[in-house]
């Protein structure tokens, strides 16, 4: 029986090189130089040079790899704190203050949680151009908060404190502000990193919103940069992997420092029934 | 929280800012995709916004680029959806059978899953490459003809598929895992103790202890798989001859390649009805297995 395991071990981690190899790869073939990544002769580089990614973060017209990075950066920011914000004061409001249908309205807004986001990518399309916020920031940000996955997992989290606390804070006249930001917000911290986290890595990868709502080259977010981008010099593989490892290293730190809290919230997506 | 519900009037400030968002964001954009689905709305044409009824929804059922889509899409989910559940449950086993390094594996298993579809796209196109690709570098190295692995009609949506296994199976494993993990260990104590073998062990408490979670992977994963579209758009774009196009793909085009919303928009009330089809049938048919 023990054998077994060790024997299951190693096969297992046999599987999980295979799976990482393609990442591996690609930072290696990032390193190597123009003639080297066309006629590979192994894995790891003979000559490691960053010719690839100081042609990468050269500034250039068609191609402001920084200030798509801060697009990035500023748009993915700015969407966690809006989203955690709005989320938990609807959450509070439901769950602690028992507002008025508040079950009711849990429900409305689970239930919009169904629907395909595509369904909304073309009226969310005309409505932005109304707004005159197509080819802003603004577009990617604030339609971004009405996602209901906040409110769901906040309030179901709200439930379980109890509400002792927030009563004796209320008698000694703490305001209903005071409670929500100095009681129950603390109170909610993992929750808030959980939802904080998946929010930043949704918003950082999302594709078909600022393909569809960005306009001029400059304003474009990482993912649609590199991929608008690389179509002009398709084959140069060598320049598109480093721009890959480029785009991608922020998130792989995210995902180094917070992999336990990641793993184990996804763990639990399915016993939720 | 009799003090705390005596402040009413104040407690319904605090959904204001979530609840703006969501009837500008969430609840007008239905009702106005339901209009658009009605509508001539043809950004290149000079014909005015007009109503024409059913017309849009009689035109993509004659339409055979919407055929295609709709086979495409359904080709896809098949080939993918079985695939990502046994492998995904496969590899769950294998973590949980794990003497030592559990942790480990399941860290590095998940890493693809963190990765944008763009920078997925790209490595695997690489490897796909028809010249310069990793696969074509290792069959040319035995002796064996190049293939072109996104360039043949039968071969580029399979390709997608595998890399889409590669991005993807990570999150349904670790799902699985924490389910394997609940299983009652009395259970197969007992079993154990009545002499079953651990194939009766797998069949007989394992799976029918699992079907919830599996039926949230199956329902999740065949979603996930109508509405494929960074994979389809980064590696082929739809091509070769339309063979990776799939619905979300002829939204995408549709609405912004030829600029007809309204046609576009019942397109998407199209696939959300299909979407929505499959998952009552699976539900159905999961209770229907627990009765």
């Amino acid at each position: 029986m023990k054998n077994r395991g060790r024997i299951v071990a190693f096969v297992m981690m046999l599987i999980a090189i295979v799976f990482l190899a393609p990442a591996v790869l690609m930072v290696f073939t990032a390193f190597k130089a123009p003639d080297e990544v066309l006629n590979p002769s192994s894995a790891i580089p003979h000559h490691w040079t960053v010719e690839n990614f100081a042609r990468t973060l050269k500034y250039s017209e068609e191609a402001p790899f920084a200030q798509w990075l801060l697009n990035s950066l500023l748009i993915s920011t700015s969407v966690t704190f809006l989203v955690l914000f709005v989320s938990s004061m609807c959450a509070f409001a439901i769950a602690r203050l028992k507002i008025k249908n508040g079950s009711r309205i849990l429900i409305v807004i689970v239930a919009s949680m169904m629907i395909p986001g595509q369904l909304f990518l073309i009226p969310v399309y005309l409505m932005l151009g109304w707004f005159h916020w197509l080819d802003t920031p603004l577009a990617l940000i604030v339609p971004a908060t009405a996602g209901g996955f906040g409110v769901f997992m906040l309030t179901q989290f709200m439930r379980a404190i109890p509400p002792s606390l927030e009563e004796a804070a209320l008698i000694d006249g703490c305001s209903l502000w005071g409670v929500y930001s100095q009681i129950c917000l603390p109170l909610c911290t993992p929750a808030l990193a959980t939802l904080g986290i998946f929010t930043f890595i949704g918003s950082w990868n999302d594709f078909l919103g600022p393909l569809v709502f960005m306009d001029s080259v400059r304003n474009y977010t990482l993912p649609v940069g590199i991929a608008l981008y690389q179509s002009s010099y398709y084959t140069e593989y060598g320049k598109t992997l480093a721009t890959s490892v480029l785009g991608t290293a922020p998130l792989v730190i995210v995902y180094a420092i917070f992999q336990k809290r990641i793993i184990s919230s996804m763990a639990t997506t399915g016993l939720k029934d | 929280m009799k003090s705390l519900r005596t402040q009413t009037r104040l407690a319904n400030l605090f959904v204001i800012p979530y609840g703006m968002s969501f009837v500008v964001f969430i609840i007008c954009p239905i009702v106005f995709a339901a209009v658009l689905a009605f509508t001539q709305l043809d950004l290149t044409s000079r014909q005015h916004v007009h109503f024409v009824g059913f017309d849009n929804f009689r035109e993509a059922l004659k339409d055979p680029y919407f055929v295609q889509a709709t086979q495409v899409t359904c080709l896809y989910s098949v080939l993918i959806v079985p695939a990502f559940v046994i492998l995904s449950f496969g590899l769950a086993l294998g973590l949980q059978g794990m003497a030592f390094g559990r942790n480990t594996v399941r860290g590095m298993l998940f890493l693809p899953g963190m990765f944008n579809v763009v920078v997925a796209s790209i490595i695997w196109r690489w490897f796909y490459d028809g010249e310069f690709g990793f696969f074509n570098y290792l069959l040319k190295r035995e002796g064996l003809t190049p293939i072109h692995w996104l360039g043949e009609k039968t071969l580029a949506l399979p390709s997608i598929v595998v890399m889409s296994l590669w991005w993807g199976l990570g999150g349904a494993t670790i799902i699985l895992l924490a389910a394997l993990e609940q299983v009652p260990i009395h259970l197969y104590e007992a079993a154990m103790i009545d002499g079953a073998t651990s194939r009766k062990l797998l069949t007989k408490i394992t799976i029918p202890q699992m079907r919830p979670v599996l039926l949230f992977i199956v329902v999740t994963s065949t979603i996930g798989a109508f509405q494929v579209f960074g994979q389809t758009f980064m590696m082929t774009n739809g091509g070769p001859d339309r063979s990776t196009t799939g619905l979300v793909q002829l939204i995408y085009d549709t609405a912004f390649n030829k600029y007809r919303l309204g046609y576009a928009a019942s397109i998407s009330w199209l696939l959300f009805f299909m979407i929505s089809v499959i998952i009552i049938a699976q539900a159905l048919l999961l209770r229907r297995s627990i009765d």
